[in-house]
């Protein structure tokens, strides 16, 4: 079998899928890099991790914990919904505003290896998105 | 193989310009640690993040970081 040969990507274009809506049909999954784990999970490596961490989906803010120590805690000792809205997305799926939260939700902490995120963390992350195949994925950082 | 539509919440618009979003929202002046807003506070966290998801059947602007404000 030949392989197919892969097509690179020019630097300029935007990688853009369609939403086919309506929201209120949409399973919504959070991926987010703000070190957040839950509390049976080990926590990240505060001085660099490139590892990931999947959330049950039936996890409250109450069950998770942050890993990172470089941005402010103040809001999130508090509340973790403020970088890690899980809470909200379950009362919008009871609102029926969207169809339902994802199974799983994932979590990456700090890291400056760039190179090793890119070609080993991500490509896995990916694959554990595309397995659960969310009708939209809510992208944030810290 | 299909994409998976994403939409991304950013404080930090010029970087994430970088990374060519399909879709992003900057709630203006948020900081990083409170991007979804103050603690405890729902209505404003949801206020963001169904502006978020409202990007998704929003005409597209991919690449583009709409910034807009939360009081």
């Amino acid at each position: 079998m030949t392989e197919k040969p892969t097509i690179e990507m020019s630097r300029y274009c935007v990688p853009f899928t369609p939403f086919r809506g309506p929201l209120e049909e949409a399973t919504v999954m959070i991926v987010s890099t703000a070190g957040v784990h839950h509390v049976e999970d080990p926590p990240f490596d505060t001085e660099g991790d490139t590892s990931f961490r999947a959330i049950p989906g039936d996890a409250t803010a109450a069950d998770l914990r942050v890993a990172d120590t470089h941005y402010d805690h103040d809001c999130i000792d508090k509340d973790v919904n403020c970088v890690f809205p899980i809470d909200r997305l379950y009362e919008l799926a009871e609102e029926r505003r969207i169809r339902a939260v994802a199974e799983k939700h994932f979590s990456l902490g700090f890291t400056q290896a760039l190179r090793q995120l890119r070609d080993e963390t991500t490509p896995r992350l990916v694959r554990e998105v595309e397995r659960l195949r969310p009708d939209a994925v809510l992208l944030t950082g810290g | 193989m299909v994409g998976i539509p994403t939409v991304l919440v950013t404080v930090e618009p010029a970087e994430s310009m970088q990374a060519r979003p399909p879709r992003a929202l900057c709630p203006r002046g948020f900081i990083a640690g409170h991007t979804f807003g103050r603690p405890r506070d729902s209505a404003l966290q949801r206020w963001i993040i169904m502006d978020a998801l409202g990007l998704l059947t929003a005409p597209p602007a991919p690449g583009e970081v709409i910034t807009r404000d939360y009081g």
